[in-house]
């Protein structure tokens, strides 16, 4: 089976302003251009090593703030690595926010115009994909309504369709399928089932313990920007669970 | 690394050119969605402008400048073009912070749509202008055909500005209301409802560091006086526009790992 992606000793270094950074001009003027530079850095993420097959699908665990959003991002080719490097094969679609790029005035199918082009589909590639992006949604009696009248779900139901039609070679999905009903979640799992039938490999950022371990055939813990495990995804969700457990059975300060 | 790798140049092309096209219609639709004037508001502002100055410059202080409609419309077209331009694409990046996130999305287009927007507006506008350039009398002549040309120049030298006013927008979020008092001032530094052979020879050479100095000059040489613009000037415009360009476009794209992380 061909890669669908390798991550080299990744590190990315975060700046962290001073609190009370200036913002404007005016303020870095009256206080003679002190404090614009960082007042520390951190490492995100470091020396993060490992290679996707395609067709796999890989869950990524760990608390908030160890770097799965990061990983995902820069897997993406959002912001550059500081060591390090990632190699991506094929198409990547990316659910890290919730349709990019929406707008609450402009109607449904307006938007899917913008965020399937945003999301690097051709306006061409949007209209023949349209009627089954609407209709993967459940919102064909809205699609011609503005998004502010959506619910949540709904707009989701929207990103997530849009997403899912870019035929990615790589799908990252950070978070986000929670906002949907059960029905619709389901939906979402069998459509992921489906990509992945076709060789799209899949990464996807989640705090349900349940799904990745049913649904991943492969783990990934991070705990503050490192790699702890890698693996069979009910090895590596029980290590980070225990991991996790252990930190508040432990005596406060460690 | 590119996410796209796989899709041909061409394909990144179509693809570039969609995107374009898909973030200027949002921008047209947002603006005169739910307007009952639509479109026709972006040609009111100008009318209005140009009334305002009419006004003041004929009759309460008279500048005797024949065929003083035309004039002034020349001048101030092309001037809100660079200042509504030049406003919007500082907030590019900040504005736009969702795409700046996302996935595959080529950034660098930002400020390309909202010159490229603005350049829509101008064109639209230009219909009127001949109206009134009819009006005064002025007929077509074969120097109309390098009129495209002083409208790429502007375009180059707008654009060129806006990668560097979006990059420091960045890291000081007052920056679009400093170039608010900057444009308000260079208003007065420019040949909009004056000609610019009125400003005295000794502060000539000074007065035309203002690029938009030859650009309003062509245009109204091109269209007025039928004449072909003075090319070596706008030459120089154009080359030290796309020097700019160059030296934006490479500090944009720095400064842009950075934004999204600071955005």
């Amino acid at each position: 089976m061909r890669d669908a992606i390798t991550v080299e000793r990744l590190g990315k270094r975060f700046r962290l302003y001073h609190a009370d950074r200036p913002w404007t001009l005016h303020e870095s003027l009256l206080r003679g251009f002190q404090r614009l530079r960082p007042a520390e850095t951190f490492w995100g993420l470091r020396e993060v090593s490992f290679t996707v097959k395609a067709g796999r699908m890989v869950g990524v665990v760990g608390r908030n703030g160890a770097g799965k959003s990061t990983l995902l991002r820069l897997i993406g080719g959002v912001g550059r690595p500081d060591e390090g490097r990632v190699e991506v094969y094929g198409r990547v679609g990316a659910l890290l926010t919730l349709g990019a790029g929406f707008h609450p005035e402009l109607t449904g199918r307006e938007n899917v115009f913008v965020n399937g082009v945003i999301s690097g589909l051709t306006r061409a590639e949007v209209t023949r994909r349209l009627d089954s992006i609407i209709d993967f949604a459940e919102l064909e009696q809205y699609i011609d309504r503005p998004l502010r009248v959506y619910s949540t779900g709904m707009q989701m139901r929207l990103a997530f369709s849009v997403a899912t039609h870019t035929q990615p070679d790589l799908l990252l999905i950070d978070e986000v399928l929670g906002v949907g009903d059960y029905l619709f979640q389901r939906k979402c799992l069998d459509r992921i089932q489906q990509l992945k039938a076709n060789g799209c490999a899949i990464l996807l950022v989640s705090h349900e313990a349940a799904v990745i371990q049913s649904m991943c055939d492969e783990s990934l813990w991070l705990r503050k920007g490192q790699l702890m495990s890698h693996g069979d995804s009910r090895r590596v969700v029980e290590e980070y669970l225990a991991d996790s457990e252990a930190q508040v059975h432990a005596p406060a300060g460690s | 690394m590119s996410p796209q790798n796989a899709t041909s140049s061409r394909q990144q092309w179509v693809h570039l050119r969609d995107v374009l096209c898909v973030l200027v219609s949002r921008d047209f639709k947002l603006r005169y969605k739910r307007s009952v004037m639509g479109i026709a508001w972006s040609l009111l502002v100008p009318l209005a402008q140009l009334w305002v100055f009419y006004v003041v410059f004929h009759t309460i202080l008279p500048l005797n400048i024949p065929n003083f409609t035309s004039f002034l419309f020349i001048g101030i077209l092309p001037w809100n073009w660079f200042q509504t331009a030049l406003l919007m694409s500082s907030g590019a990046l900040v504005d736009n912070r969702d795409l700046v996130k996302q996935v595959g999305f080529p950034v660098a287009i930002l400020p390309v749509v909202a010159v490229l927007s603005q350049a829509i507006h101008f064109l639209l506008s230009l219909p009127i202008l001949a109206a009134f350039l009819w009006f005064d009398g002025f007929r077509p002549s074969l120097a109309l055909i390098s009129f495209p040309l002083v409208v790429l120049v502007q375009f180059v030298l707008t654009l060129s500005l806006s990668y560097v006013f979006a990059t420091i927008q960045v890291k000081f979020r007052d920056i679009q209301h400093l170039l608010g008092i900057v444009l308000f001032l260079m208003f007065y530094v420019t040949p909009i409802f004056y000609d610019s052979s009125a400003i005295p020879a000794d502060i000539q050479p000074l007065y035309r560091a203002n690029p938009l100095v030859y650009l309003i000059d062509a245009y109204r040489a091109i269209l007025m006086r039928g004449q072909f613009p003075a090319s070596p000037a706008l030459l120089v415009v154009l080359g030290s526009s796309a020097l700019i360009l160059m030296v934006g476009y490479a500090i944009f794209m720095r400064a842009r790992n950075r934004f999204v992380e600071e955005l």
